[in-house]
């Protein structure tokens, strides 16, 4: 069967977009609100620590 | 430039720089050995495999209002590390950290969907910020024990749903050291307004829904004005499926096929069935029947929607379309 190859540009969005975790409309949110999900970057430390035991 | 000798001499030769961490890495340890840590790490897992907090008992008591278990837990931690980074201030405390200036967040234990951390929050870089207009929530459960310090603050909740939005109910509160709170993070959210001088907590989190989504409204009237993904996970997924169809990985297109017809957030499925329908594009269509087709997918109807289009733009796919009546 030949199909086509599709374009992705032309494929539509759902109606409300998702924005990457920890995103925000409004800076300063997370500045007043303590609720945020914690959730940090592995601290280089850690990497190399990791890399020093094997 | 003055570069101090001692820092000079650290630069020039690495092993006092190991011997420092050597002495934090040892303080941590010795904590471990001597404190509940151990016992706490094992609650933790079974925590984070949604055990209720009521019987897991260590844990339980950190979040106890009157209890000192986590006064006697952050102050031994913290006591090893002050005298650790006094005698040897180049070393790094061995525990995931993040600070801003304002707020400063050190995790003692973490485990899957669950973490228990120590926040810092200093009331004059608090002042400093402009006014938060809009609050956010997202699915998840939040213990916190005030070891120290006092705020004004509002509890925001949703009371109630409206099209674009919610009805949002906020009313003032203030926390005092001793005080324990729990937060259901999915219809509450706790905003700090005022620190006279700093605010010390312990924090236990866990996410519950894996796929949720965070929603942040306007606070002067609940309008929704932005959504993100709730967990990490989903925006690391949905930016590999978006690498791998930048990169053309049609192999990947079957992996991308299953996402799509996978549990997780309406968001990431339909990026990757984009995705998979670039790649591959009976592989995508396919896929994409298959969902129109679902009753009660979230989004059936907008991928029979796009099912629609496809065939009118393409009239060579109809016989792939057949084959899902």
């Amino acid at each position: 069967m030949n199909l086509p190859k599709i374009d992705i540009s032309t494929l539509p969005d759902l109606d409300t977009l998702t924005g990457m975790f920890g995103s925000l409309a409004h800076q300063g949110t997370h500045f007043s609100i303590d609720d945020a999900p914690i959730d940090m970057m592995v601290i280089v430390y850690e990497i190399l620590k990791a890399l020093g035991q094997t | 430039m003055f570069v101090h000798p001692e820092i000079e001499a650290l630069r020039s030769n690495l092993a006092p720089q190991r011997l420092d961490q050597a002495r934090l890495d040892s303080a941590l340890g010795q904590w471990r050995a001597e404190s509940p840590a151990t016992a706490i790490e094992g609650e933790m897992q079974r925590f984070a495999r949604g055990e209720a907090l009521a019987r897991l008992p260590q844990l339980r008591a950190l979040f106890t209002c009157g209890d000192t278990a986590a006064r006697s837990l952050v102050d031994r931690l913290f006591g090893a590390f002050l005298t650790g980074l006094h005698a040897n201030p180049l070393g790094q405390v061995p525990l995931r950290q993040q600070s801003d200036g304002t707020v400063a967040s050190v995790v003692i234990a973490s485990t899957g969907a669950a973490v228990l951390l120590v926040q810092a929050l200093d009331g004059n870089g608090l002042r400093r910020r402009a006014q938060a207009l809009t609050a956010s929530f997202s699915s998840g459960e939040t213990w916190e024990h005030v070891l120290s310090g006092s705020a004004d603050a509002e509890l925001v909740r949703i009371s109630g749903s409206r099209p674009g939005g919610v009805e949002l109910d906020r009313s003032p509160c203030k926390l005092s050291a001793g005080m324990v709170n729990f937060r259901d993070g999915a219809r509450e959210t706790l905003r700090l307004l005022a620190v006279p001088a700093s605010l010390v907590t312990l924090k236990l989190q866990r996410r519950m829904v894996q796929d949720a989504v965070a929603c942040e409204y306007r606070l002067a009237d609940g309008t929704l004005v932005h959504q993100a993904a709730g967990s990490s996970r989903e925006s690391r997924l949905e930016l590999a499926a978006a690498l791998l169809g930048r990169m053309g990985r049609s192999d990947a297109a079957p992996l991308l096929a299953a996402m799509v017809e996978e549990r997780g957030s309406q968001s990431l499925r339909w990026q990757a069935l984009r995705e998979c329908l670039g790649l591959d594009t009976a592989l995508g269509f396919s896929a994409l029947c298959r969902i129109a087709a679902r009753t009660g997918d979230p989004l059936a109807a907008q991928a029979g929607a796009l099912r629609g289009q496809l065939l009118e733009t393409y009239p060579q796919l109809k016989e792939l379309a057949e084959c899902h009546v």
